[in-house]
């Protein structure tokens, strides 16, 4: 019996951690490219969410119809934040504070629109993929196995592009020097808006697949996003398998953890161990020491 | 600033402040006052860190929330003096201060810092979440008691005044410190710091002394405000002060005002404490609001309302100076 439960703990900490590192791989290609922190990467996920509710609650679309919506609605939506506010920010010689400041204002922003505009309320969703399997005594409902195998896609298709397409070596080359960058002949303004709205649409593909297991709420991406944060500092700013490694390590220790640390505190303990990190390898634990 | 002119510059505001209350009637726009004051402490206490310090953080309410939780407690459990109590959790604060900053001054990159304070925040409102036999959590701690009374005056939430010159004292205390820090070689030190960290290092700053000095004052300043004002709202409950819209609040304020100015902060406090009062009826819109002009100043006026007099003085000087070329150059005024 206990084994099977740690199988089960197993299998949930992989289910969480591969959403947490959807949410840190957006982060952290946000990061990489344009050298900023986006404050209101929860906020894009919360867009995600309420896409998704309103597709399948509204217009009663079929479920993959909605998540792409999900996601159209959330890169469109980067593109436009990207275009407007951040372009200003992002060409002046300081712009590391003023682009925290104004992600952090565009997410109080984006919480109190949706309050106003949907209410506080938790707004419900049936799974979008029915059915639970029942694998060697660990219980699997559809939903769970469909996030895994989304996240892997979505990663699949992420490296691909930075990998194998024109723009991914665009983006790598602006992340690595945009000066130089520009030199070649790289449209770097089309590169950070494409990125902002892919990383942003990343989000919206964690929230289009957890929204039916928790709720649609203005403050839905909160917590996901603090735990990107904590990801992002395990794998390193600006590191897609880093992202991908910490996010799931950390779902992992999570759910293993809720039979030591009662789920109150673990936070605590995530956020402690966050700090307790940084101050020994202010870099990350997989990151790479920046000039 | 040179220090005399600014202690003079704070002795006049000061007076001005001091008839405040006079002036108004209506406890309701004292008690706004109020809150003007103690905000305005702990975005000047920020300011410390994040604009003449360079280190910008995120986790600010959290010293502000220890220092009023820590005083309330006590005064409550204990039955101590409030000014003891207020000294007490001004010492939490500062520890915690030193705490954290001992980690966030080792890291370089913005990011980081912000995350590592948002992290420290984020745990101190957690603990307050979850020791509810203590804190009452969500469900709020009442019934903590009103400032101790000095003397004959005696402090009540009935009436405002008192709290009204105490804020005002604590905030005169706060401009005076920060101005006194400044004019010292440890402001230059900063100045440094902030201008190249390797530069100052190089020529024998103590970089890691200055900095934990600076959290250290920054957070003790936020948490005595902390506990002013946990004895003058007599309720506390962690999202209330320990959630991020504090930190918003406090970076809208000090940015409006002009962040790394010595007034810039404390005006921010006022025009914005005041004015979303005035704003009161928009109700639920008024953090949006806040959004919105965290993002608008950032871009239109990223170094707050204190750089307004220069940027016009300079747009003046420009166009005059377009207007006497053109007078020379009629065909010049057609290029954009």
């Amino acid at each position: 019996m206990h084994g099977f439960n740690i199988a089960q703990l197993l299998v949930d900490g992989i289910v969480a951690g591969s959403m947490y590192a959807l949410m840190a791989s957006g982060i952290s290609l946000i990061w990489g490219t344009m050298r900023m922190l986006n404050f209101a990467h929860g906020e894009f996920y919360m867009i995600g969410g309420y896409t998704l509710f309103f597709a399948l609650v509204a217009l009663k679309v079929h479920p993959v119809i909605a998540v792409g919506l999900g996601l159209l609605a959330t890169f469109m939506l980067g593109v436009v934040v990207e275009r407007l506010i951040m372009r200003w920010l992002l060409l002046r010689a300081e712009w590391e504070m003023p682009t925290l400041v104004a992600t952090l204002g565009l997410s109080v922003f984006m919480q109190n629109f949706a309050l106003r505009t949907f209410g506080a309320g938790d707004l419900g969703l049936p799974y979008v993929v029915p059915g639970v399997f029942r694998i060697a005594g660990v219980v699997l409902p559809g939903q769970r196995i469909a996030i895994v195998l989304v996240a892997i896609v979505a990663f699949a298709v992420v490296w691909s592009i930075l990998r194998y397409t024109k723009f991914g070596v665009a983006i790598r080359a602006t992340s690595q020097d945009r000066d130089t960058a520009v030199l070649m002949g790289i449209d770097f303004p089309k590169v950070y808006m494409l990125t902002f709205g892919i990383s942003v649409a990343l989000a919206a593909l964690a929230a289009t697949m957890l929204a039916p297991i928790y709720s649609v709420n203005p403050w839905m991406g909160q917590r996901p996003m603090l735990k990107a944060f904590i990801v992002v500092v395990f794998g390193g700013l600006g590191s897609l398998e880093g992202a991908i490694l910490g996010g799931v390590v950390l779902g992992i220790i999570e759910s293993v953890g809720v039979a030591v640390v009662s789920s109150e505190w673990q936070d605590v303990i995530a956020f402690a161990i966050l700090i307790l990190v940084l101050w020994v390898r202010p870099q990350g634990l997989f990151g790479a020491k920046e000039s | 600033m040179k220090l005399k002119s600014a202690l003079i510059q704070i002795a006049i505001a000061t007076v001005f402040a001091a008839l405040v209350p006079l002036m108004m009637h209506g406890e309701y726009a004292l008690h706004v006052a109020v809150l003007a004051l103690i905000f305005a402490v702990l975005a000047a206490s920020w300011n410390l860190v994040s604009g003449y310090g360079g280190m910008f953080t995120f986790g600010h309410q959290a010293f502000f929330g220890l220092g009023a939780y820590v005083s309330a407690l006590l005064a409550m459990h204990l039955g101590i003096s409030t000014y003891l109590s207020i000294m007490i959790g001004t010492a939490f604060a500062m520890v915690a201060g030193v705490v954290i900053g001992l980690p966030v001054l080792r890291l370089r990159g913005a990011p980081y810092i912000a995350i590592a304070t948002l992290a420290f925040a984020e745990i101190v409102k957690l603990i307050a979440d979850n020791l509810t036999n203590l804190t009452h959590g969500e469900s709020g701690l009442a019934g903590i008691p009103p400032l101790s009374p000095i003397g004959a005056m005696s402090f009540s939430i009935a009436d405002s005044r008192p709290y009204y010159y105490c804020a005002l004292i604590l905030l005169v205390v706060t401009m005076v410190l920060v101005a006194a820090v400044m004019a010292s070689p440890i402001g230059l030190a900063f100045g440094a710091i902030r201008d190249s960290q390797d530069a100052a290092e190089s020529i024998g700053v103590d970089v890691t002394k200055y900095k934990v000095l600076l959290f250290m004052l920054s957070s003790a300043l936020a948490g005595m405000a902390g506990g002013l004002f946990a004895h003058y709202v007599t309720v506390l409950t962690p999202s209330s002060i320990l959630g991020i819209d504090v930190m918003v609040q406090i970076i809208a304020m000090a940015l409006i005002g002009g962040l790394g100015t010595l007034f810039g902060p404390v005006v921010g406090a006022i025009i914005l404490t005041v004015g979303l009062e005035l704003l009161r009826s928009l109700g639920d819109y008024q953090l949006m609001l806040y959004g919105a002009l965290l993002v608008v100043v950032i871009i239109v006026l990223p170094r707050g309302l204190s750089s307004l007099p220069m940027l016009i003085a300079s747009a003046a000087t420009k166009q005059s100076s377009i207007r006497g070329s053109s007078w020379k150059h009629p065909i010049k005024q057609r290029e954009p």
